[in-house]
């Protein structure tokens, strides 16, 4: 009777403190929505700032934002979304036991964040070629406004935090995929991914606000 | 694992789709230039719905227990919360401009 693998064929990665597989996997996505819920606030202390200075200073928003690139910034929104997209194939492959699929769309994931970071990249250092740094380092003549510094402070923090997020998703994604290879996660087990993708569709969120935020300001 | 749902690939893709003839339309509707309000009004709508896409559709809250959307949800309220009364004080300030 104590042999609990003899009622029903358990995933190795079956905690015995919990009733059954079901509410394991309950107990992890719940957990992680109470984090992505401490995410959005530590966001929202940044678009509280962005809202309070956009209502102060409204023509430094629409001066300052003609210098980001509306078509990069859209491309990223597409990759981003692409990648959302691939988060959830992944979980779909794992759900019908195809496992294959799994690397393949979580590799996918991987590469497309990677393309975010590196049109990030390139965004920024333009920028700092220009002299346009945050705060009081900020040295750029192009813009008619005495605040155009703080414009470009909202700028850096925010689309800094979210590309950090980028950042630890990529990681999380290559562990993910790693664990895929090694066959960890079939249809009975693939909890690690449903999470790591709620935490990649926010990411996708935050950045869907950030691009019209930004880049869209007439 | 019974409770669990699977999106077809009609549902996965169909949302992508959706995404992205939003984030189209939302950088036409910026090139048209409405006048202010409703350009703002606008395009955090169309952020808004794709928001709401994402969280229903890829983040599975139209499927899943309604106590993660509650928590969503709450989030969101308590944002409102800081964003209402933070204006509460900036908006009604007699010397508006901080030194920054």
């Amino acid at each position: 009777m104590a042999d609990h693998s003899s009622s029903t064929t358990h995933s190795r990665f079956f905690q015995h403190h919990f009733v059954d597989a079901d509410q394991q996997f309950a107990t992890a996505k719940l957990g992680m929505w109470i984090f992505l819920v401490t995410e959005i606030l530590m966001f929202g202390g940044l678009f509280a700032a962005y809202i309070v200075f956009r209502l102060w200073y409204p023509d430094l928003f629409t001066q300052a934002s003609t210098e980001l690139n509306t078509f990069w910034g859209g491309v990223n929104t597409v990759v981003l979304i692409g990648s959302s997209l691939t988060v959830a194939m992944a979980i779909k492959s794992a759900q019908l036991n195809q496992k294959k699929n799994i690397a393949i769309n979580l590799g996918i994931t991987l590469a497309l964040a990677a393309v975010f970071m590196v049109i990030k990249y390139f965004e920024w250092t333009h920028k700092f070629e220009l002299g346009i740094f945050p705060g009081q380092f900020y040295d750029f003549g192009g813009i008619e406004h005495e605040k155009a510094n703080v414009f470009f402070s909202l700028y850096y923090l925010m689309t800094g935090l979210h590309g950090i997020h980028v950042l630890v998703g990529m990681g999380l994604m290559g562990w993910l995929l790693w664990r895929s290879l090694n066959n960890h996660f079939n249809s009975e087990y693939y909890t690690p991914i449903e999470i790591t993708g709620l935490y990649w569709h926010l990411v996708d969120i935050i950045w869907i606000f950030l691009f019209p935020l930004f880049y869209l300001i007439e | 694992m019974s409770g669990h749902h699977i999106s077809s690939d009609k549902t996965l893709l169909g949302v992508a789709a959706a995404l992205l003839v939003l984030t189209i339309l939302t950088v036409g509707v910026y090139y048209i230039q409405i006048p202010a309000p409703w350009n703002i009004v606008t395009a955090m709508g169309i952020a808004v719905l794709k928001a709401t896409l994402v969280a229903l559709f890829f983040m599975n809250l139209y499927w899943d227990e309604r106590f993660n959307s509650m928590l969503l949800v709450a989030g969101l309220a308590f944002f409102g919360l800081l964003v209402a009364l933070t204006l509460l004080d900036t908006l009604f300030r007699t010397e508006v401009i901080p030194a920054f």
